[in-house]
C-alpha cells in the first residue's frame, strides 16, 4: 500500500487480492488519454471526445529532460502509462511522502524505498543471526568429538529440531515499527501546524524520448521553453531536442545541422516502436541495457525484456564523418555480449539486441530530417538472445 | 533549473563545466536530499573535467560512524578510461583509497560504482 496514494480502507486492504484490485484500480488507464464510454454514436462512429489532460513540462536542456512540476499532472503521466520518474525516488515521486512520514515517525504506512531498506535490514540481521547460530552449533559439535568422541551433526537438536534459522523460519526480534493503533488525528494536524510545511524540491522527470512520444504520438504534453517559459510548437521541440544532444554551446531553438545518427532520434525510435506495440519502456541502466519492457508497468510484474539499442550505418562514411560517438556502433566483443547475457538471465530476463539502420546521408535527402517523417527511413530489427546449454537443454 | 535551491550552490560549477552539469546537479539532489549526506563539499577536478562532490555517508550500523565518500558523477552517454579514473585520484587530497563514480541517465536513474585503486580483499 503506497503512502504516496493512501486509501481510506486500511484493514480491506492488506489481502493480496485486495491490494491486486487497489493498484488495478488506480492504474487502469494505459495512456494519459481516456477514451469513455460512447455515449451518443452516429451511424457507429462515437462521437464522445477522448479526454485529454493537457499536461505542462518545463524543457531543462542542461539535464536532457523535460520536468513537469505539476503534482497533479505528475501524478497523471504516472499513473497512466508509467511515464517520467521521480528524480529523488525510485519510481513515483515519493520524497515529499517520505520526508514528511520520517517527521511523524509513526511508520504506518511505507513509501518503496522505506520498504526496501527495512528489509535489506532485516536480511542482514537473519545473516548475522544465521552466522551465529553455525559457529556455535560447529563450536558445540567440536566439544562433543574432542570430549566425548561422539559425532553429531552440528544443525540438528537432540530433538530434531533445526537449531540454525532458514529464511522460511527466522523471525525478527526487534520490531521496528510499533503496530498499536495510532493515536487520533488531531495529533498530526496539531504537528503540522507547529512545523513550517516542506517545500516540495521533487519532480516528475521525463526524458526527451518519453516527452516527444507525449507530445507528438499523444498530444498530451506541452514543452515550455527554460527562460522565457513560453509554449514550444512541434518544429521547435523538434529542434530544441536535437540540439540537447549537441556540445553544450548551441543556442537551444537554432536549426540542428542535419544528420541522421543524432542520438536523440536514434533512441527515440526504439521508444516509439516498442511503446507503440504497447510495452511499457523504461531506463534499464540497473541490468546494463538501454531498456526495460513491461508488458502492463513496474508495479504490476518484474521487466520480462532487456533491449540493448545497436545502432547500425548504412553508409560506413557516415559513421567516419560523424560528430557523434554512439553507443554499441561498433562491432562488440563477446566478452560484452556474454556479461549482459550473464547479468540479465540472472534476473530472469530475456535480452534482445535491437538493431536500428540508419540510413546512408548520400541515398535519402537531408530536408526528410525537418520533420518527423523522416522516421520511415529507419528500420528496427530484433535478435533475441538466449544462452544454450546442450548438456541441460534438452526439452 | 535555475529556481532549484541546488543551483545557487552549484551555479558557479554549472558554468565552468558545462558538459558534466546534468549529472552533477542529479546526483547533487541525490545526496544531499535523498540519501541525506552531510558536510557537502564540491571540489574541483581539473583533470577530470568536472566537479566531484565529498560529504559523510550516514550508516545505519550502531557502531561505525558516517565515513566521508567522494563521489565523481558522469553521464550514461560518456565514455571514460582508466587514466580519467587515475585522475581522480591524483586530483584528490589526500588521495583517497576509494572513490565512488555515479553513472546518472536522462531518466535520473542514478547507479554508483565503488573504485578501488588496486586489487581490494571483500569484506569478511
Amino acid at each position: 500500500m503506497s503512502l504516496v496514494n493512501p486509501t481510506s480502507r486500511s484493514k480491506a486492504s492488506s489481502k493480496p487480492s485486495a491490494r491486486r484490485a487497489e493498484t488495478a484500480r488506480i492504474y487502469a488507464h494505459p495512456l494519459p488519454i481516456i477514451f469513455p464510454e460512447p455515449t451518443y454514436t452516429f451511424l457507429g462512429l462515437s462521437l464522445t471526445r477522448p479526454l485529454n489532460p493537457h499536461c505542462t513540462a518545463l524543457l531543462d536542456p542542461i539535464t536532457r529532460s523535460a520536468w513537469v512540476e505539476n503534482s497533479g499532472d505528475a501524478a497523471i503521466l504516472w499513473q497512466r502509462g508509467f511515464f517520467g520518474k521521480g528524480d529523488l525516488s525510485r519510481s513515483e515521486p515519493s520524497w515529499l511522502a517520505r520526508q514528511i512520514n520520517a517527521r511523524k515517525m509513526k511508520g504506518k504506512g511505507l513509501t518503496s524505498e522505506e520498504i526496501t531498506a527495512k528489509r535489506r535490514a532485516e536480511r542482514k540481521q537473519f545473516k548475522l543471526d544465521r552466522a551465529k547460530a553455525m559457529a556455535a552449533a560447529a563450536a558445540e559439535a567440536e566439544v562433543a568429538f574432542k570430549e566425548e568422541g561422539r559425532v553429531i551433526a552440528p544443525g540438528i537438536a537432540p530433538d530434531g529440531t533445526r537449531i540454525i534459522p532458514s529464511a522460511a523460519t527466522w523471525k525478527p526480534t526487534s520490531i521496528s515499527v510499533p503496530s498499536e493503533e495510532s493515536p487520533p488525528d488531531d495529533t498530526p494536524d496539531e504537528l503540522r501546524e507547529e512545523i513550517e510545511p516542506i517545500q516540495d524540491l521533487e519532480h516528475l522527470q521525463l526524458s526527451l524520448q518519453e516527452a516527444f512520444f507525449l507530445v507528438w504520438a499523444l498530444d498530451c504534453l506541452t514543452v515550455l521553453h527554460p527562460e522565457t517559459n513560453e509554449p514550444l510548437t512541434l518544429a521547435e521541440i523538434w529542434n530544441a531536442f536535437q540540439n540537447a544532444h549537441m556540445s553544450s554551446l548551441a543556442p537551444l531553438l537554432a536549426l540542428p545541422p542535419p544528420r541522421f545518427d543524432n542520438p536523440f532520434l536514434v533512441s527515440y525510435i526504439a521508444y516509439h516502436h516498442y511503446r507503440s506495440l504497447g510495452w511499457v519502456v523504461k531506463s534499464g541502466v540497473k541490468f546494463c541495457v538501454d531498456y526495460l519492457l513491461y508488458k502492463r508497468g513496474p508495479v504490476f510484474q518484474h521487466a520480462e525484456f532487456a533491449i540493448v539499442v545497436i545502432p547500425v550505418y548504412e553508409d560506413p562514411q557516415d559513421q567516419a564523418n560523424s560528430p557523434f560517438k554512439l553507443q554499441n556502433a561498433e562491432p562488440f566483443t563477446w566478452s560484452w555480449l556474454s556479461t549482459i547475457n550473464r547479468v540479465n538471465s540472472q534476473v530472469q530476463k530475456t535480452l534482445i539486441l535491437s538493431y536500428i539502420t540508419i540510413p546512408a546521408e548520400s541515398r535519402v535527402p537531408s530536408k526528410v530530417l525537418s520533420s518527423p517523417a523522416c522516421f520511415a527511413h529507419y528500420s528496427v530489427r530484433e535478435v533475441v538472445l538466449r544462452r544454450f546449454i546442450p548438456a541441460r537443454m534438452r526439452d | 533549473m535555475q529556481n532549484h535551491p541546488s543551483y545557487a550552490v552549484l551555479g558557479q560549477v554549472l558554468a565552468k563545466y558545462p558538459a558534466s552539469g546534468g549529472a552533477l546537479f542529479q546526483v547533487y539532489n541525490d545526496l544531499t536530499l535523498a540519501q541525506r549526506w552531510s558536510d557537502i563539499q564540491i571540489l574541483d577536478l581539473t583533470a577530470c573535467g568536472r566537479a566531484a562532490i565529498k560529504g559523510k555517508r550516514p550508516t545505519t550500523d550502531t557502531d561505525q560512524g558516517p565515513s566521508t565518500c567522494v563521489v565523481v558523477p558522469c553521464s550514461l552517454s560518456e565514455s571514460i578510461s582508466t587514466s580519467w579514473l587515475r585522475a581522480a585520484f591524483t586530483s584528490l587530497e589526500p588521495s583517497p583509497t576509494e572513490i565512488y563514480v555515479a553513472i546518472t541517465t536522462e531518466d535520473t536513474s542514478t547507479v554508483y560504482y565503488k573504485i578501488s585503486q588496486g586489487i581490494v580483499k571483500p569484506p569478511v
